[in-house]
């Protein structure tokens, strides 16, 4: 390990020496003469957080794309292997044999479609809700943001008492006094998931609620009054002035939120437990790479999954932009 | 033009990550001795236990390295311990033990789970200790670690488990179940006939933990049921899971606990505390309940008057629960392991086993330690049943993806074909020995 990290560190000087040292010879061409020791002094101060983004951003990246082409094994770590492209030719027979990571791919997908329009819809209509003078406007604004600051794990604990399968159970008895029969909400797969898109929603669209707020306060009031004049009624001001002054706001929310979602991990985890019908990608890569210690093999599933997620948010990204 | 360099740049980066993760995957330092404290000139030995070191079972093991370290202070060899409590997430001791074992940090002593004897001796995490423990302490012991014919860890304590009764309820509705004894242990019928008197009595009739399946819980209590039933899970070597994960037998064992959901006897629904509550007849536990019953539910549980404990009901065998927590030496780059054979000893002792199983209230893992146990206590059931129809979990390794598919077919046996269920998770856990041949 020391060796390796001595061979990483020593490709990372010659790269930030090639990049400077690009950046100088090119200087001239894009006619802002640099002097090599400017150009030094520039790289140095940036070194620090160049540095921190190595170790912590760049470095994990690579080092799982170096093991999704080994055998690594976590309890062999000293016996590793390349492999070539093995654990993805595994991958994709693990899905076109229907196993569990073809189930983790439907699920996530579910969720992801789920949770993406719910969350933002509710963290706009909560923003629009308290986007208010009234005086208790505040206190439902921290009430709203309330679930973010508390821990997935103890959300998840919470809704597990909500949905326990339990005649006492918090849903099952409140659907009981409409005469509905108590339902094991979790272990169910027609209502697993949808229960995991409805709790994870409420948990993060206080955060999303903030960040439409300050969406909506960068709206000029006098396009209101001016829409007001033209006769505009409230759903007519929504539809031409609050909707088009939020798309950027929109469009950060919509890739964040979608990537935050393709990353889910803890409720399925806490809440059912390993069961094909509540498997995602994430959980799918921690049971393989943990549980079952096929690191390698989890390695491969992660770069799939970055180039799958990476170019879906490209495209979000050209869509946008295209229409802006 | 720019793209491209900065392409290539982090290409090259790439490459050479993943050449230096290959090329350094055997730079383990080798024919190092054992780790020598320049200062005082004791051998260290380093051990990490499973447990937080306040708790009574940590407390426990604490007090036996004070004394190991006592009496070997003449010998220069010192014992230093770590805690790392274990739990169900990602900080537990499991992880801790594979960071370790990745950054080369891996202790000489470690405490495992005994179902991953297989793997961890496979892989070669676990140290022979076969030659080091001498032969007449081996036989000593109830169950031993062992794996391809060689010795790998000796258990700290034993555990088994049973079917703990509310003895009221059982008076109120006139039920006796007095002859079911280990010695009489009783039959599925029988136990099925129990649970019919307590639902017809208005009563839930058993806790069988099938809700407990996110972690080794459910397989830990239900899977006597199938060896009782005459299946398996494996092959003896373990690499083999079609045709006896997903035999008849097998598929009889899970409808067994099948037909106990559909005839209302158990569900997913009863809730962690209904037994201790008094609203359950029965509650299918290991022996750290008996902690629990003695001091912790007074309300319900007055005295052991209250309560007792029923052994696994047998079907063509009678099979129960096995398996603790154990020690064994590590493989890692520590060749020297005289002073890692002195403190394990000092551990798997007599004197050790005694001191750590009062503390914890488990069976003793040696058969030496004077007992003393009255004849029908709860404790008496557990031991007996131990040394009467004690049977471990299957010995693989592929032990995690067992445990996940055992899981997994409990959790859907309410709503799945038994035999469908099997197959699917039969041809998952042979995959998956397969990769691990």
């Amino acid at each position: 390990m020391t060796v390796s990290a001595l061979i990483i560190a020593a490709v990372f000087v010659v790269v930030f020496a090639l990049f400077a040292f690009y950046d100088v010879v090119t200087s001239r061409r894009r006619k802002v003469k640099y002097r090599i020791w400017t150009a030094m002094t520039a790289y140095l101060m940036l070194l620090p957080a160049i540095v921190l983004a190595f170790l912590f951003v760049l470095l994990p990246i690579l080092y799982s794309l170096g093991y999704a082409f080994t055998d690594y094994y976590l309890l062999k770590p000293n016996n590793i292997s390349y492999i070539g492209f093995e654990n993805f030719k595994q991958v994709f027979q693990e899905i076109a044999g229907r196993g569990t990571l073809y189930h983790a791919l439907i699920n996530t997908t579910e969720f992801v479609v789920g949770v993406v329009p719910l969350q933002i819809g509710l963290a706009l209509a909560l923003a629009l809700f308290v986007n208010k003078t009234y005086k208790s406007a505040k206190v439902f604004k921290v009430c709203f943001f309330a679930p973010v600051v508390i821990s997935l794990s103890v959300t998840s604990f919470l809704w597990l008492q909500i949905l326990s399968p339990s005649e006492k159970g918090l849903l099952n008895s409140l659907l009981g006094v409409l005469g509905v029969k108590p339902r094991d909400w979790l272990r169910d797969p027609a209502t697993a998931m949808p229960c995991i898109i409805v709790l994870s929603a409420w948990q993060g669209c206080g955060y999303q609620m903030l960040i439409v707020l300050s969406g909506l306060s960068n709206i000029q009031q006098n396009l209101y009054e001016a829409a007001s004049l033209d006769g505009a009624g409230a759903w007519h001001k929504f539809t031409a002035v609050t909707w088009p002054g939020l798309r950027s706001t929109f469009v950060y929310i919509i890739i964040t939120v979608f990537i935050g979602a393709c990353r889910i991990l803890t409720q399925p985890m806490l809440m059912t437990g390993y069961q094909d019908h509540t498997v995602t990608l994430s959980y799918y890569m921690y049971q393989q790479g943990y549980t079952y210690r096929w690191v390698g093999y989890s390695s491969a599933v992660a770069l799939l999954m970055t180039i799958v997620i990476g170019t879906i948010t490209l495209i979000q990204r050209r869509v946008f932009r295209e229409k802006d | 033009m720019k793209k491209l360099v900065n392409f290539l740049l982090v290409l090259t980066l790439a490459c050479v990550t993943t050449l230096s993760v290959v090329a350094c995957g055997g730079s383990a330092t080798d024919g190092e001795s054992g780790e020598v404290d320049p200062a005082t000139g004791n051998t260290i030995v380093k051990i990490l236990f499973h447990v937080d070191e306040k708790s009574t079972e940590g407390q426990a093991y604490k007090k036996r390295i004070e004394a190991f370290n006592a009496a070997y202070k003449d010998k220069n060899i010192k014992a230093s311990a770590t805690y790392k409590a274990r739990s169900a997430g990602a900080a537990g001791y499991e992880t801790e033990l594979l960071n370790n074992q990745v950054s080369g940090t891996l202790a000489d002593i470690i405490t495992f789970d005994a179902p991953n004897t297989a793997s961890y001796a496979n892989s070669e995490l676990l140290y022979d200790i076969t030659s080091l423990v001498p032969k007449d302490v081996q036989d000593d012991f109830f169950s031993l670690n062992t794996y391809g014919g060689k010795l790998y860890g000796l258990p700290i304590q034993e555990s088994s488990a049973g079917f703990y009764y509310n003895k009221k309820i059982f008076r109120e509705h006139g039920i006796d179940v007095s002859s079911y004894t280990v010695e009489n242990p009783w039959t599925f019928a029988q136990f099925k006939d129990v649970c019919k008197q307590l639902k017809d009595s208005g009563v839930t009739a058993v806790d069988m933990r099938i809700d407990a399946t996110k972690d080794e819980t459910a397989t830990y209590l239900l899977y006597p049921f199938i060896y009782a039933a005459g299946g398996e899970f494996t092959s003896a070597d373990g690499y083999t899971a079609t045709g006896y994960f997903n035999s008849s037998k097998t598929a009889d064992g899970f409808n067994f606990i099948k037909s106990l959901i559909e005839e209302g006897y158990t569900s997913y629904a009863i809730g962690a505390t209904d037994f201790f509550d008094g609203s359950v007849g029965m509650y299918l536990s290991s022996g750290w309940t008996i902690p629990d019953l003695d001091h912790k539910y007074k309300a319900v549980f007055a005295s052991r008057d209250d309560w007792g404990l029923l052994p696994y009901p047998k079907s063509e065998v009678a099979a129960s629960a096995t398996g603790s927590w154990s020690f064994g030496i590590t493989n890692n780059h520590h060749t020297d392991k005289t002073a890692a054979k002195e403190l394990l000893l000092w551990l798997a002792s007599t004197e050790s086993s005694e001191a750590i199983t009062t503390a914890t209230g488990m069976i003793p893992a040696r058969k030496s330690v004077n007992t003393d146990y009255e004849q029908g206590s709860p404790e008496y059931t557990l031991l007996k049943q131990l040394e009467t129809s004690g049977r471990e979990r299957p010995v693989t390794v592929a032990y995690p993806t067992f445990s996940t598919c055992f899981n997994q077919v409990v959790s859907a046996l309410g709503s799945g074909d038994v035999t469908s269920l099997l197959n699917t998770q039969a041809n998952t856990l042979q995959n998956e020995m397969n990769r691990l041949k």
